[in-house]
């Protein structure tokens, strides 16, 4: 809601925005992006622009965010897009598996691609078929997704076989059926307690996002240098909405996503670094996916191609230029510095 | 009056229908979660999706059917200490203006919640599970139909308290299962 | 409009709909939806009011309710219930002070399988009063201890209270649940005390009591004829330690999370049904409305309850209260008081899910304020609400009771509020001076 209430600087009518997010106060998304952001802008307006914030569900749950911009209930959320594969069939896309890359690889390659004047079919481009409602603020994605356990380790394909992993996105449930780990859903809350009681193995999950459920204390084995995917987020407003602002608010609102966009990069960063020294002092032990015998390697590369293919083919069959897309993300996250399975490269 | 109590039977008989399909699904949700619990442990996994199907599924299914059946069944709790000892003619007015606040409410519900089905089957919404999408929008419906029944129910009641003079929020007694025609 | 004027005629109207006697969810729904309405005109309502029906209920945590509650049902329309009974009759023999205990211990490991507390008062009430009073409780104490007894369920895990508190804050169901067992079993222990110094008073005074003794002979005669033979009592000991130790069991070794133990306790209890030879058509017409009208009526609270919550955010109310509470936000002790004040008073009158339903909204953002634990608070008024269930005007316990035994529920609820009063005072003062009471038992199980 706009407030009619002066008191902005020169007299400008105060524009109060209601931000909200269905995570909670503490995630890195609300606290190292939306914050940061909403605090600049408040700064480069002079105050002009105000926000009311509503934070963990108390107003829109996770992922209703999106449309609750829309209909206008709040001006501005963070939106999680992988949560409505329905709506947003190729927002997965930076969920693919990949051999190398970071938190800053990744949030680069998803704000070039959001940014893409590049046309992926029918003369539009990724945001226009994506996201064309909205008025966008890229903002980091997470650091890469791992896997981790309770104690169950991958000494030989076998042992791969028949592990039982959550898998939190669709792109996992791909990824688990082609390398044959049962895949177990349930909601992130309850996920403690079954893995401390042994209901399963272990989860796909990121370290930097451990501390939300405590997950530092529980698991002991965790695969590093093989990389599950990064999942996304953007800052969102209604794009009617956006179009009424102000031109200075816009401007600043705009710089002040310039301004914030790396820093959001390293609170990533800085937690995974806690998460695992929190965990190697518990007795957690990290092993590096090259150190693995070769076969397993092979075995969780074969799947990371199959994946690929998989998606572009899912894609496809709705009408959706799959291959273009999944292409565009690998040149993106090439140039950025990360790295493929070498048939990915050929696809 | 006679007539309104035939048509009530007939309303009646949608609303049983409505909570055994409830009952049914209930039983058909605890097998699906035991065998999935079984599966888990016993054989290779659990169900591709048994998590998302059970809550986006089984649980609508479970709840909105027989909702208007126990709206109408006397298990809502309400506070009812005070207005029990005053005058039956002011009882009656109060029941009458809550009747009408309440039909206003479920007709705002009953409206809105067609709204959101009908964005839904737009949008062709759907759900995740197991790799695959499963449509969700077809329940959507359940709710406005649901929120429609008790909106009958509330219309019957107040036809019923501007006809009698003994003022009631329910059609039937609480031991209405006694006078079941099942 | 401004929100405080808001909020004032919104609370207004609450009281004044309390009064009038309307349904709690529709007061819930009126008032979420008028505030709504007053605080930001109709245009937002559709996107505030259409999803949340469906949202509330699409839920896999909230499974827990039909299917614990299906579990009750069976294991009550079994007959398992009168069976264990006549075994504490028969154990208690000669010894009447100790039948007394015995059916408070029952309540108690009924409360453990079952998930709501009206449906073990109510059959308690059925059939443990008649032996009570032949053993020389007044008909208000058998009364009042097989209301308290049911009301246990309240407390002691699986737990209907504490599953929505979890929802609702989104705690771990399971942590809450072994959270709950100590202080559940202090409750226990409380009103089997205060129990038991009643019971000596009243032989004091037993000479009056003659007239009404005549009452339970005759329950007692029928009892007699349907005198069940061993055979079936010792299946049905059997299938009830089965039951708990299948429930606890399965969840504390992972065979099944605290969520799914709800499907899995109602089917060992359709098989203990079935092993009893109690299923017919009626037996799942009985089982099948009862637990899908519970659950229709807290799914209805639920999603009153979610639209006003949406009211009480947008209104800013927590906000508010806590800049009102500033004074005293130091001193979490003061605040906790001053809340559970304000609980047991709603619990006295207002059914308890639905008070942890409409109150959180505007508790919860209070008490992560002061930083108390989440959990220990969940359990905390869940020992509360437990005690309301017993408490004048409105204790769904009592009520059960008197509707089953044909008892005034004024004269149960003059010794119930007794049995309220202490356990309120030692339980609730016992956990604020030793939150590790609540705490300790889910931190080691980790
Ligand atoms: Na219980
Ligand atoms: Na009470």
């Amino acid at each position: 809601g706009e407030d009619e209430a002066g008191g902005g600087a020169e007299g400008e009518e105060t524009i109060t925005l209601r931000a909200a997010t269905g995570l909670s106060a503490q995630h890195a998304w609300w606290e190292g992006a939306m914050v940061p952001w909403m605090e600049r802008v408040e700064e480069l307006t002079d105050g002009q622009v105000e926000f009311e914030t509503f934070t963990g569900g108390e107003l829109v749950s996770v992922p209703d965010e999106g449309k609750a911009v829309l209909d206008g209930t709040i001006d501005v959320g963070i939106i999680l897009p992988i949560y409505q594969p329905d709506q947003f069939p190729m927002a997965e896309v930076t969920m693919l598996p990949l051999s190398y890359s970071n938190t800053e690889i990744a949030s680069n390659a998803w704000r070039q691609l959001l940014e893409s004047e590049e046309e992926l079919a029918d003369g539009q481009t990724y945001f226009d078929m994506q996201f064309a409602d909205f008025k966008v603020f890229p903002i980091s994605t997470t650091q890469e997704y791992s896997i981790s356990t309770t104690g169950k380790e991958f000494n030989t394909v076998e042992d791969v076989v028949g592990t039982s992993l959550r898998t939190p996105s669709r792109i996992h449930e791909v990824y688990a059926e082609k390398t044959g780990i049962d895949s177990v859903t349930m909601p992130a809350v309850e996920m403690y307690d079954a893995l401390s009681r042994g209901a399963f193995d272990g989860s796909f999950y990121s370290i930097a996002d451990w501390s939300g459920y405590g997950f530092q204390d529980l698991f002991t084995y965790t695969l590093t240098g093989v990389n599950f995917g990064h999942f996304n987020a953007f800052i969102g407003m209604d794009e009617e909405r956006w179009a009424e602002l102000p031109e200075d608010v816009q401007e600043a609102m705009v710089q002040a996503h310039e301004d914030i966009f790396g820093e959001t990069i390293s609170i990533w960063n800085e937690r995974a670094e806690e998460m695992v020294a929190e965990n190697e002092a518990a007795g957690g032990e990290f092993v590096d996916f090259a150190d693995l015998d070769p076969a397993v390697q092979e075995h969780f590369n074969e799947g990371i191609v199959e994946t690929w293919v998989d998606y572009a083919e899912l894609l496809e069959s709705n009408g959706l230029p799959g291959y273009e897309l999944v292409r565009t993300w690998r040149d993106l996250i090439i140039e950025e510095g990360g790295e493929v399975p070498e048939a990915v490269m050929d696809l | 009056m006679d007539t309104l109590w035939k048509t009530y039977r007939a309303f009646n008989c949608i609303k049983l229908a409505g909570i055994w399909i409830s009952g049914i699904f209930l039983l058909i949700m605890m097998g699906f979660i035991v065998y999935d619990v079984i599966a888990r442990n016993l054989f290779a996994g659990s169900i591709n999706g048994g998590f998302e199907i059970v809550q986006n599924y089984f649980m609508p299914l479970v709840v909105f059917p027989g909702l208007a059946y126990a709206y109408s069944s006397g298990v809502l709790p309400k506070m009812d200490l005070v207005i029990e000892r005053i005058p039956e003619n002011a009882q009656r007015l109060l029941v009458i203006v809550m009747i009408l606040i309440e039909l206003f409410v479920l007709l705002l519900l009953v409206q809105f919640t067609w709204q959101f089905a009908m964005n839904g089957l737009e949008r062709e919404e759907g759900f995740p599970a197991a790799g695959r999408l499963y449509p969700l929008y077809p329940l959507f419906f359940l709710i406005p139909i649901s929120f429609a029944l008790i909106a009958i129910e509330n219309l019957f009641l107040l036809i019923r308290n501007l006809a009698v003079k003994e003022p009631t929020l329910l059609m039937m007694g609480e031991d209405q299962e006694a006078e079941d025609p099942t | 409009m401004d929100n405080l004027i808001v909020i004032g005629i919104i609370l207004a109207g609450i009281i004044i709909l309390l009064v009038a006697g309307m349904y709690i969810h529709s007061i819930l729904l009126t008032s979420g939806v008028v505030g709504l309405i007053l605080l930001e005109g109709f245009d937002f309502l559709p996107g505030l009011l259409g999803n949340e029906p469906f949202n509330r209920v699409a839920s896999y945590t909230l499974t827990t309710i039909p299917l614990f509650v299906l579990m009750a049902q069976f294991i009550l329309q079994s007959g398992l219930v009168q069976d264990i009974f006549y075994i504490v009759h028969r154990a208690s023999k000669g010894k009447n002070s100790l039948l007394g205990v015995l059916t408070l211990m029952v309540g108690g490991v009924l409360g453990a399988v079952s998930g709501s507390g009206t449906a073990t008062a109510a059959s308690l009430g059925q059939v443990a009063m008649p032996e009570l009073r032949k053993h020389g409780y007044s008909p208000e104490l058998a009364g009042a201890v097989a209301a308290s007894g049911g009301s246990l369920s309240g407390i002691i895990p699986p737990s209907i209270i504490l599953i929505l508190y979890g929802v609702a804050t989104e705690t771990p169901v399971g942590s809450l649940f072994i959270g709950a067992f100590i202080p559940g079993i202090l409750v226990m222990v409380v009103y089997i005390l205060v129990m038991l110094v009643y019971f000596r008073i009243g032989l004091k005074k037993q000479p009056i009591n003659k007239e009404e003794r005549a009452v339970p002979e005759i329950a007692a005669t029928v009892e007699e004829e349907q005198k069940p033979s061993i055979f079936k009592l010792i299946v049905s000991s059997i299938i009830a330690i089965l039951i708990m130790l299948i429930i606890f069991g399965g969840i504390y070794s992972g065979i099944f999370t605290p969520t799914e133990a709800g499907a899995v306790g109602a089917f060992v209890g359709l098989l203990a049904a079935l092993v009893l030879g109690r299923v017919n058509l009626r037996f799942f017409r009985d089982s099948l409305f009862e637990t899908v009208k519970l659950t229709g009526m807290v799914m209805l609270i639920m999603i009153g309850a979610q639209i006003f919550g949406r009211f009480v955010s947008l209104s800013l109310l927590p906000r508010t209260l806590i800049g009102f509470l500033e004074p005293i936000m130091g001193s979490p002790v003061l605040v906790l008081i001053a809340i559970s004040t304000v609980l047991f008073v709603m619990f006295m009158f207002i059914e308890g899910a639905a008070v942890i339903l409409m109150s959180i909204p505007v508790i919860f953002p209070i008490i992560q304020e002061i930083q108390v634990d989440v959990l220990w608070f969940g359990v905390f008024i869940s020992v509360i609400c437990t005690i309301g269930l017993i408490t004048p005007p409105v204790g769904l316990s009592v009520y059960a009771v008197a509707g089953v035994s044909g008892i005034r529920s004024e004269s149960i609820f003059k010794i119930a509020f007794v049995f309220a009063a202490v356990a309120m005072l030692v339980v609730c003062g016992l956990l604020i001076a030793f939150p590790e009471l609540a705490t300790w038992l889910p931190a080691s199980a980790d």
